[in-house]
């Protein structure tokens, strides 16, 4: 396998889409940080640096996305993947060496946005303000959970040969796991009740309004789906992560690792059943 | 004889659709092999089985000696390079950043030969231009360099001259007989360009339908398609006396046709078994091409 590790880490460093995805982290890293502070200055709003710092979290599933589908998807597209196949590699390591380094992309993506976050963070706004234990089990979440994005993503790309379809059908789970977990995080966070309130009509009488029910609620056993959903899905986690609104901190990496096991498990299963054209 | 590949009853079926139908095969070590067959007929099917590319139904195959259901196969695959359907390269690497990374995947380590390889598949001039913007040539050529890292002694082309022009063709051509003559390399290649395989191949093998029709050696198919005199006649056993006593070499076909090889005074032989009574009802010149061998062997209008 290190031969496999040594010739994907050789195309990768000569890969324009990596260098490419490198590059948009980092600069929404700087985007981020610099477009906070302009605010914070414009407004007179105090900002730290924990309000913003996370929300890579959602972006690094969409960048590890278009680039596992583009990267493995050439080696079906271009034939490159018979090389390995023909001199006798297994295809396990063959799935395995390609997860790896489209792990070690997504991890070295995250790694160009928090360098430029926190190289122009901390001086702007200062140190975060929340506990480090809490900050380093969210870093430490997201990264994990980047791994379970890239198992996904791997997954896709090595089931499917055609690199347009791989592409599209990459791209498209990753945005409706997206929006699934926005609708998801939305609902969660609607409120239980309406507050009371009172307002002067046209004739001048105080109208008050009681408190009353929210009808979409989300309450009982549905509530705990869509709870347990938010913690599952990659994009649920990134939601959580990237608001520092995670209830189930300690929970999520391990539904990560869950993922990125059954996934990859499942992908060398098929992958050695697979008729390679 | 030595054989690098053969294949017992293989079999491949897509749901219902039986690729290769208990095909039997064998690849003579040091042979160049032509591998013929109509579009769909099992060509690319038997390729991708050796490489590993695809899983077989049953049946079964011997790369070196080795079952195809052996843990040691992996290990005798690195003995062969193949070029299956289109040269399987990056095509945003230079043509040698493309071996580089065939280099890393056999983990050999120097990269010094690799100007050698270069220089065997005429590409040393290639520098820093990528592989997308080379001919379809070079890149073919470019796919045989890959296939050969590693020093291969069996390489598996399958179809090496499609879409080629004259000149690429003849350079393909030029580099098989190279890599066989100097490297002793054995060479499988599939092909429908009939006229090409006849100047490169030693053994030839032809598929239809997913089965082997016929295994031939270039010198028994030479034979078979020697230029000769065909007649019939209505006494066979007539005119044998009158070729034996003529001492003219010939073959006996059926109970009325014979070929004859040696160049023959037809007036004479005809007179001769006109004495005897027998007489000719068919006499023409049979000139054979591997063309004509192959539509005689698998059938007229129906085959390419």
């Amino acid at each position: 396998m290190n031969r496999l590790l040594c010739a994907n880490f050789a195309r990768l460093k000569k890969d324009r889409v990596f260098w490419l995805g490198m590059l948009f982290m980092a600069g929404y890293g700087a985007f981020i940080m610099f477009g906070n502070y302009m605010d914070s200055i414009r407004y007179g709003k105090k900002f730290y640096i924990d309000d913003a710092f996370f929300s890579y979290a959602i972006i690094v599933g969409i960048t590890s996305a278009v680039f596992c589908c583009l990267f493995l998807g050439t080696e079906y597209s271009e034939g490159t993947i018979r090389n390995k196949l023909m001199v006798g590699h297994t295809r396990g390591r063959i799935y395995l060496a390609d997860l790896i380094v489209c792990t070690a992309a997504g991890l070295l993506m995250t790694l160009a946005f928090l360098i430029t976050a926190a190289g122009i963070g901390i001086p702007l706004f200062g140190f975060f303000h929340t506990k480090p234990e809490t900050v380093l089990a969210i870093l430490s979440g997201t990264l994990i959970m980047v791994i379970a994005f890239t198992s996904v993503f791997t997954f896709l790309s090595m089931m499917i040969q055609n690199k347009a379809v791989a592409a599209v059908t990459v791209v498209m789970t990753v945005f409706i796991l997206l929006f699934t977990a926005i609708y998801l995080f939305s609902a969660l966070n609607s409120p239980e009740m309406y507050e009371g309130y009172s307002y002067t009509d046209d004739d001048g009488n105080v109208v008050e309004q009681e408190a009353h029910p929210n009808p979409a609620y989300v309450s009982g056993t549905k509530r705990k789906v869509y709870e347990a959903l938010m913690d599952i899905l990659p994009t649920g986690q990134s939601l959580q992560y990237s608001s520092m609104s995670a209830v189930h901190l300690w929970q999520l990496p391990v539904y990560s690792v869950i993922i990125t096991i059954v996934t990859t498990g499942a992908g060398i299963i098929v992958f050695r059943q697979k008729d390679i054209k | 004889m030595d054989y690098v590949l053969t294949t017992d009853s293989l079999s491949k079926h897509y749901k219902h659709f039986k690729a290769l139908d208990r095909l039997t095969m064998h690849v003579p070590k040091g042979a160049i092999y032509g591998f013929i067959g109509k579009n769909g007929a099992g060509k690319t099917t038997l390729i991708r089985l050796i490489c590993g590319l695809q899983q077989c139904t049953s049946g079964g195959y011997r790369l070196y000696g080795t079952k195809d259901t052996d843990k040691e196969i992996s290990r005798c695959r690195r003995r062969m390079g193949a070029v299956v359907e289109t040269p399987s390269i990056y095509p945003d690497m230079s043509a040698e950043d493309n071996i580089r990374e065939q280099y890393r995947i056999l983990g050999l380590p120097s990269f010094d030969d690799i100007p050698d390889l270069l220089m065997l598949v005429g590409l040393e001039g290639t520098g820093k231009k990528k592989a997308k913007n080379f001919s379809l040539g070079m890149r073919q050529r470019l796919g045989i360099a890959v296939a050969l890292a590693g020093s291969p002694d069996f390489l598996v082309l399958d179809e090496p001259v499609n879409g080629l022009d004259p000149q690429g063709i003849i350079e393909i051509r030029e580099l098989i007989l190279k890599l066989n003559r100097e490297r002793q390399i054995t060479v499988l290649i599939s092909s429908h360009i009939l006229d090409e395989l006849s100047r490169l191949a030693t053994h030839y093998g032809f598929i239809d339908r997913g089965c082997m029709v016929k295994e031939i050696s270039a010198q028994e198919l030479d034979a078979a398609c020697r230029k000769c005199t065909r007649m019939e006649v209505t006494d066979i056993n007539v005119l044998t006396r009158m070729l034996d006593h003529m001492h003219l070499e010939y073959q006996v076909l059926s109970d009325t046709g014979a070929d004859i090889f040696s160049a023959v005074d037809i007036t004479a032989l005809v007179l001769a078994l006109a004495e005897e009574r027998c007489s000719v009802s068919a006499i023409h010149q049979h000139d054979e091409t591997l063309e004509s061998y192959y539509i005689s062997l698998l059938g007229g209008n129906r085959y390419e």
